[in-house]
């Protein structure tokens, strides 16, 4: 071989960007192009988790101009767990798509519309998912916020890809949301580079030495991708551009775009400069994160569609990353930064997936409407099983990757006597269950002397997929040993998952 | 005057939240600002790094150097920026040209005869001179798309049937050149965008020529506003606010 292993690292970036070029060239031919890409993306994402395990997180340095003035990208366990959850569930979301977009061409409702979709879809798609996974390799803070913009622009195209003017609206509100986030960030990045001179995050955090420009600095670019990431009260724009858009679309919008923001601040707060940040801090982001859990969830109960319901449960769950932010600096950190791994694998596989089933049923059945979608399974028994399987896990019963993030989170608040965060988190659950079986009893009830509901004939893809994700994030349970065995390995990440101890 | 709201009973009445909005981003603004001042003036960045590496990057322009070489991964996924927003508008609608024939004044046709070939060298000039001087691709191709958005103002009746692909391949040209260099880099030097010492100069000419043809033509597709019309044209009922080509 003429290039040594180590440039693997660069595959899951050029593999996805290169195919959205070629989809954006050809015009025949983009489904192919597509599924290979994420399929070989997904293989070189297991590839790099078998590099990590033998050899350890390493660094790799573009261009090869050493820091501080090259840029580098690195893995390690938390960026390697983010690419594996990105690599599934884009496998799934390019065969859901394909499933998706040929029933449309199928029934038209309107001359051209589904083949502009689907034309656009997938060079946006295929550059997302590759900006996605340069976002979670980069170890450059201003080649993050190169990414980041990457993120937003192909996220807000897609957003807009469906054409009606309320998700047209809702995009535009989402990409000057998105904008104003970068910016926020971008200032932060100057402050960071006036104060410290460098931009490679390693050397930032031996650098990292507190100090109010640097407080402002950090409050600047946390405000930034909070805006990005829509917790909770920073959720205005998530609900109305997740429900508007194409059901590919939202599947991708709330199981990995906001992953993308959050990792980026959690990298940022316990990675890079954990000695900089105040307890308070920690509390408030805890306060905002048990608002968003219970807020969510409540607007969830009250919605009348069905994809509404599942954006609002969104901003409810992000609320869960969020809360294991005052518990990490704790005895048990470790278990609580397992815990947020867990949390976001768990529900980008289920949040897909319950899109996907979403978006099948509105196929179907022509509406969304949550009253009128009694005994739906007559005709789409796999997807209703999918929403099933998914809700379970936002549930947080056992086996689910959920269950385990929830209960890693409520050993560790009751075990620091911290009980206020594990009564949210059981509310929260709670609260899920109740808009969970909202739906699903109305799923799977088929109301008696009533006609069996009629049936348009679709392709499995429009049905298995999401059963196929819902399935990994139930069983993600019984895959804890790995990722703690992944964050074991890479020792020398281990500051992240310990927060402030040594 | 967005604050102060003027109407017939009470004579001068404010907004109490744009008031508070008011007070809130003035707040922002000064702390900002505070902190702006605070900040330590002696540090040295990474000039010094840049100047001692100059001589290896192949350009005499440390602009261009840390641009294309040092950082050029950054500008490799900036140009994908630029290429995501025109994808992003050619989704969402035709390019709108005018329908009917208009009456064009000579002086305007002159105008644009005397300029376009003008821009187009000053645009390649700006190419060339970014290897020793301020300029380069951006530059250039902010320069050529000038160009475009001139001939797109003169509304020249051959745009509208200016044909998918080319516009698709001259779109794309930047971005696969940068991969092809990136990988060849790859093969060569084993490592991504690494060029080969020797030659680093004329593989960042060759790249910064194709993206300043790749910016031209993003900038002036972005001022065209859609995709050409021989692109999936998606007819809809005249009453949809959506279809076809209204706006």
């Amino acid at each position: 071989m003429l290039f040594d292993s180590s440039s693997w690292i660069i595959a899951p970036i050029v593999l996805p960007l290169m195919a959205g070029l070629f989809c954006f060239l050809f015009t025949r031919g983009t489904f192919a192009i597509s599924v290979v890409a994420s399929i070989a993306n997904l293989v070189t994402v297991v590839v790099l988790h078998r590099q990590l395990i033998s050899f350890g997180p390493t660094r790799y340095v573009v261009g090869g101009w050493r820091v501080p003035l090259g840029i580098t990208l690195r893995t390690d366990g938390p960026a390697l767990l983010m690419l594996l959850m990105a690599a599934v569930t884009g496998v799934a979301i390019t065969f859901y798509a394909r499933g998706y977009f040929s029933f449309r061409i199928a029934e038209p409702k309107r001359e051209g519309r589904h083949e502009r979709q689907q034309r656009f879809f997938w060079p946006l798609w295929m550059m997302l998912l590759g900006s996605l996974n340069a976002l979670f390799l980069s170890s450059d803070i201003f080649n993050l916020y190169v990414t980041l913009e990457l993120v937003s622009v192909s996220a807000a195209a897609l957003a807009a890809l469906s054409g009606k003017p309320a998700s047209q609206i809702a995009a535009f509100r989402y990409l000057l949301v998105s904008l104003l986030g970068s910016l926020s960030y971008l200032l932060g990045v100057v402050f960071i580079y006036k104060i410290h001179g460098v931009l490679d995050l390693d050397m930032l955090r031996m650098a990292a030495s507190g100090g109010p420009a640097l407080g402002a600095a950090l409050a600047l670019m946390t405000v930034g991708l909070l805006l990005k990431t829509a917790l909770f009260p920073l959720h205005f724009w998530l609900p109305p551009a997740h429900a508007n858009a194409l059901a590919p679309v939202s599947a991708i919008l709330s199981g990995l775009v906001v992953k993308g923001s959050f990792y980026l601040l959690f990298r940022l707060w316990f990675d890079v400069f954990p000695g900089v940040i105040a307890t308070p801090a920690l509390n408030l982001m805890g306060l905002l994160g048990a608002g968003a859990i219970l807020w969510g969830s409540v607007q969830a109960i009250r919605q009348q569609r069905l994809k509404l319901l599942v954006a609002y449960s969104t901003v409810s769950q992000l609320g869960y990353l969020f809360v294991a932010f005052p518990l990490a600096r704790l005895e048990n950190g470790a278990g609580v930064w397992t815990a947020v791994t867990f949390m976001a694998l768990a529900h980008a596989c289920a949040k897909a997936a319950m899109f996907m089933a979403a978006g099948a049923i509105f196929l179907q059945v022509g509406h969304d409407r949550i009253r009128d979608l009694a005994g739906v399974r007559a005709c789409l028994p796999v997807a209703s099983l999918a929403y099933a399987v998914a809700g379970v896990n936002l549930m947080g019963l056992p086996p689910s990757g959920g269950f385990m993030a929830k209960w890693l989170l409520l050993t560790s608040s009751l075990a620091s006597c911290r009980w206020w965060w594990g009564l949210v988190i059981m509310a929260g659950s709670l609260l899920a269950a109740i808009y969970v079986f909202r739906v699903v009893s109305r799923l799977f009830v088929i109301p008696a002397g009533e006609p069996l509901r009629a049936c348009y004939p679709h392709s499995i893809l429009l049905e298995w997929p999401a059963l196929i994700l819902a399935l990994i994030s139930l069983l993600l349970g019984f895959a804890a040993p790995y990722p703690l065995q992944l964050l074991d390995t890479a020792q020398s990440a281990m500051a992240l998952f310990y927060g402030g101890l040594p | 005057m967005p604050i102060l709201t003027r109407n017939r009973n009470n004579r001068k009445r404010l907004d109490p939240y744009l008031l508070l909005l008011f007070f809130f981003v003035a707040c922002l603004v000064l702390w900002l600002g505070a902190i702006l001042c605070s900040l330590p003036m002696g540090v040295p960045g990474l000039g010094k790094e840049v100047a001692s590496l100059q001589q290896r990057s192949g350009v005499q322009s440390p602009v261009t150097a840390v641009l294309l070489n040092f950082r050029g991964y950054d500008t490799f996924l900036e140009v994908l920026v630029l290429l995501l927003a025109v994808i992003g508008v050619w989704s969402m609608t035709l390019a709108p040209f005018p329908s009917g024939e208009v009456e064009k004044s000579p002086v305007q046709l002159g105008v644009v005869r005397l300029l376009t070939p003008l821009m187009v060298l000053v645009g390649a000039y700006l190419v060339w001179q970014g290897s020793h001087l301020a300029g380069g691709a951006f530059q250039g191709g902010a320069v050529l798309g000038g160009a475009g958005v001139l001939l797109l103002v003169a509304e020249l009746p051959w745009l509208r049937s200016v044909p998918s692909l080319p516009l698709r391949i001259a779109l794309l040209a930047g971005p696969l050149v940068f991969f092809s260099v990136a990988l060849y880099c790859l093969l060569r030097q084993g490592k991504f965008l690494a060029y080969p010492q020797d030659t680093a100069g004329a593989f960042l000419l060759i790249i910064e020529t194709a993206c300043a043809l790749s910016i031209g033509v993003t900038l002036a597709s972005l001022f065209a506003g859609g995709r050409p019309d021989d692109d999936l044209p998606e007819t809809g009922t005249p009453s949809d606010p959506q279809g076809g080509r209204t706006e």
